[in-house]
């Protein structure tokens, strides 16, 4: 029996919100830093990776760790109201006390994207995840190791769309870097392009050479483009995508979030196309 | 290793001792037909003769329900405190089937991370194995690599003989603890104990009533995931979860914090099941196993392929615990069968 000299994994860490972000009705991205300044130093996720979040009294969710790790000493995760943690989450005020563990899940593979243009493809809350990724390719010590970065965007209305200061002010203003944003039906003061993102795509229609895809957001927009992404070209090891299934334990135990013998929390989020066609269809 | 042989006056003995130095988990008779492992005082509630305990003796090593640790805010402070272990155990009188469910959840509380719950009372537990005397009707431990005299896992192996039990000893775990109580036992000088045993297990092998041949049904499963089967099966199961709780091999929990003054409290874990519709149904109603179709048909490739795939081990170990309990008669034996019936005409 192999004795257990781990810290337990299923116990959080006490971290403290610093600051709340409103993002849209009911997304809010919060900033937070572990109250152990050894804990925040020594923990170093990757893109694409999730924690476990912790309102004690109420219990946990599973979310996307929204910052890049070039930006050190804090993370940062959005989120929807969506049931029970999240609303909980959204009462809060900074200066309040929350769980944290992990990180968890694999990762976007930035090592093999490395050399490649990148072409990322967000809806909604789905953005979450992609930002990390984003922010770490546009980040000044990996700039160089990447291509060109196409972002497209897209939300149901004005209001909807997260991270306004990242899409409208920052990414546009980085070398190398193009915004496409849109919303899903016309509104007074909106000057940019109307319309489904997967259309959007299929106008912008982006050339599949030394390429990766990679996309995230409600499940019927990410059908939509991987069909569009099919069409232009994109072989299924260009595409890349992450899973959501109901997690709880995070860490492989609570067979939970099982795809066939495949565990999202263990082998994803993160899949590549290819990968995903060799799964069982329940997700 | 080494064998003995325990007289039942010393085998009383030994147990009212044992119930002293160690929390001694053993099979007790609860009721007309529920049978089940908990802490006993000594001997005396003990049931030696049981066959299969209803509920597997999984709890001891992995609680129904279970408390992870206790938090209080106070001060705008958090502060979290480990909730407390039980210490050093014997599990005795396990069952061969029941050793292996334990073998078949090691690997899941154990890789890169580690289940400290589950580890800590694994590393405090002595697994005193014992041979059956009977073969029940359900009982198929042999058609998935068992036997019923088999002590794979145990520390000890107990084997119950004319004038008493002979005791094997499979591990220095065993040793150290027969060596602690020597006045016991006695040495094994006529070599009885291990022929005793391969004996009743011979005996044993003819008594299965029905034996399931599984070659090629993972396979069959690593190639169809989509089979009308799994539709009809599923018109039958009610969903009532019971073949998962009392599985020595099911492993799945939930998670979740109690806090009556909303200031402290306790976060626990209790088992839950594959087989309840909200399992994987999240946030905003999206279901990836909508109906008992999915749920059934994840139960048994979790107990016939996924297990296998990543552990490379049986999810089920042929204790036949939930052909007994399921009130449809959903028999796993028979989806066996069954399974290679299609594989034929595939
Ligand atoms: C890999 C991964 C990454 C994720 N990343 C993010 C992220 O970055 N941001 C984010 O916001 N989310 C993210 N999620 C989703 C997030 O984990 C869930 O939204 C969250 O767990 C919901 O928790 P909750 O306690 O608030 O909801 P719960 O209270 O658990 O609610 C969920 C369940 O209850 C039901 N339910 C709850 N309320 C209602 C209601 N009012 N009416 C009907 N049914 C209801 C839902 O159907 C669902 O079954 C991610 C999930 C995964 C798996
Ligand atoms: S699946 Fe059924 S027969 Fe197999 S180990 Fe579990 S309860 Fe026993
Ligand atoms: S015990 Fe039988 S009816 Fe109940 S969930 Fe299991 S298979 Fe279905
Ligand atoms: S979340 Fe528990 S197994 Fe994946």
């Amino acid at each position: 029996m192999t004795k257990c000299h781990c810290r337990n994994p299923l116990k959080p860490y006490p971290a403290t919100i610093v600051k709340i972000i409103d993002e849209t009705p009911d997304v809010k991205t919060f900033q937070m830093v572990f109250d152990d300044p050894e804990v925040m130093e020594n923990f170093r996720q990757k893109p694409g990776q999730v924690a476990q979040l912790s309102v004690f009294g109420v219990g946990e969710a599973t979310i996307s760790i929204t910052s890049s790790p070039t930006r050190k000493g804090i993370l940062e995760f959005s989120v929807k109201k969506v049931g029970m943690l999240t609303s909980a989450l959204h009462r809060l005020e900074p200066g309040n006390k929350v769980g944290i563990r992990g990180p968890y899940g694999n990762h976007f593979p930035y090592e093999v994207m490395k050399g490649k243009d990148l072409l990322f493809i967000g809806g909604g809350i789905g953005l979450a995840p992609l930002r990390a990724l984003i922010d770490f390719v546009l980040a000044e010590e990996n700039r160089r190791d990447y291509g060109k970065v196409d972002i497209i965007y897209g939300a149901r209305s004005m209001d909807d769309l997260c991270f306004k200061y990242d899409i409208l002010d920052r990414w546009p203003q980085m070398p190398g870097t193009t915004v496409y944003t849109t919303i899903d039906r016309t509104e007074p003061g909106w000057e940019g392009h109307v319309g489904f993102v997967p259309a959007y795509l299929e106008e912008i229609n982006p050339s599949p050479e030394n390429k990766y895809a990679i996309t995230c957001g409600p499940p019927i927009m990410i059908k939509f483009v991987l069909q569009a992404l099919e069409k232009m070209g994109f072989s299924d090891d260009q595409v890349i995508t992450t899973l959501e299934l109901k997690m709880k334990c995070g860490i492989g135990k609570c067979g939970r979030c099982n795809i066939g013998s495949k565990y999202v929390c263990l082998d994803g989020p993160v899949f590549y196309l290819s990968q995903l066609k060799q799964l069982p269809p329940e997700f | 290793m080494e064998a003995y042989t325990i007289s039942r006056d010393n085998l009383r003995t030994w147990l009212d001792t044992l119930a002293r130095d160690y929390t001694l988990i053993a099979p007790v008779r609860e009721e007309e037909t529920v049978s089940l492992f908990k802490p006993v005082r000594g001997f005396a509630e003990i049931n030696l003769g049981y066959t299969n305990s209803t509920v597997s003796p999984k709890g001891w090593l992995f609680p129904q329900t279970e408390e992870m640790f206790f938090f209080s805010t106070s001060d705008g402070q958090i502060t979290l405190a480990d909730a407390q272990t039980p210490g050093p155990a014997v599990l005795f009188g396990l069952r061969p089937c029941d050793i292996k469910g334990i073998l078949a959840l090691d690997p899941v509380f154990n890789g890169a991370y580690q289940d400290c719950y589950y580890q800590k009372r694994r590393q405090d537990t002595i697994l005193v194995g014992l041979s059956c005397t009977r073969v029940e009707r359900h009982c198929f431990c042999t058609s998935m690599g068992g036997g019923p005299t088999d002590g794979e896992g145990a520390d000890l192996l107990l084997t119950e003989m004319d004038d008493g039990y002979g005791i094997e000893v499979l591990t220095p775990r065993g040793e150290e603890l027969v060596n602690r109580y020597q006045q016991y036992f006695d040495a094994d000088r006529e070599n009885r104990v291990i022929p005793a045993r391969e004996e009743l297990g011979k005996k044993l092998a003819r008594q299965f009533t029905r034996n399931v041949d599984t070659t090629g049904v993972k396979e069959f499963l690593d190639q169809h995931f989509e089979l009308p089967y799994w539709g009809e099966l599923a018109r039958r199961c009610l969903g009532c979860g019971i073949c998962t709780y009392i599985c020595p091999t099911c492993h799945c929990f939930d998670i979740f914090d109690q806090s009556p003054d909303g200031e402290s409290g306790v976060r626990s874990r209790c088992w839950d099941s594959c087989m309840f519709s909200h399992f994987t149904r999240m946030a905003g109603g999206h279901n990836p196993r909508p109906t008992q179709k999915e749920r059934v048909r994840n139960r048994f490739l979790h107990k016939l392929k996924y297990h296998r795939d990543r552990y490379n081990l049986d999810g089920c170990v042929g204790c036949g615990r939930c052909v007994t309990r399921c009130p449809v008669n959903i028999d796993i034996r028979q989806i066996i069968a069954d399974l290679q019936e299609v594989a034929r005409h595939d």
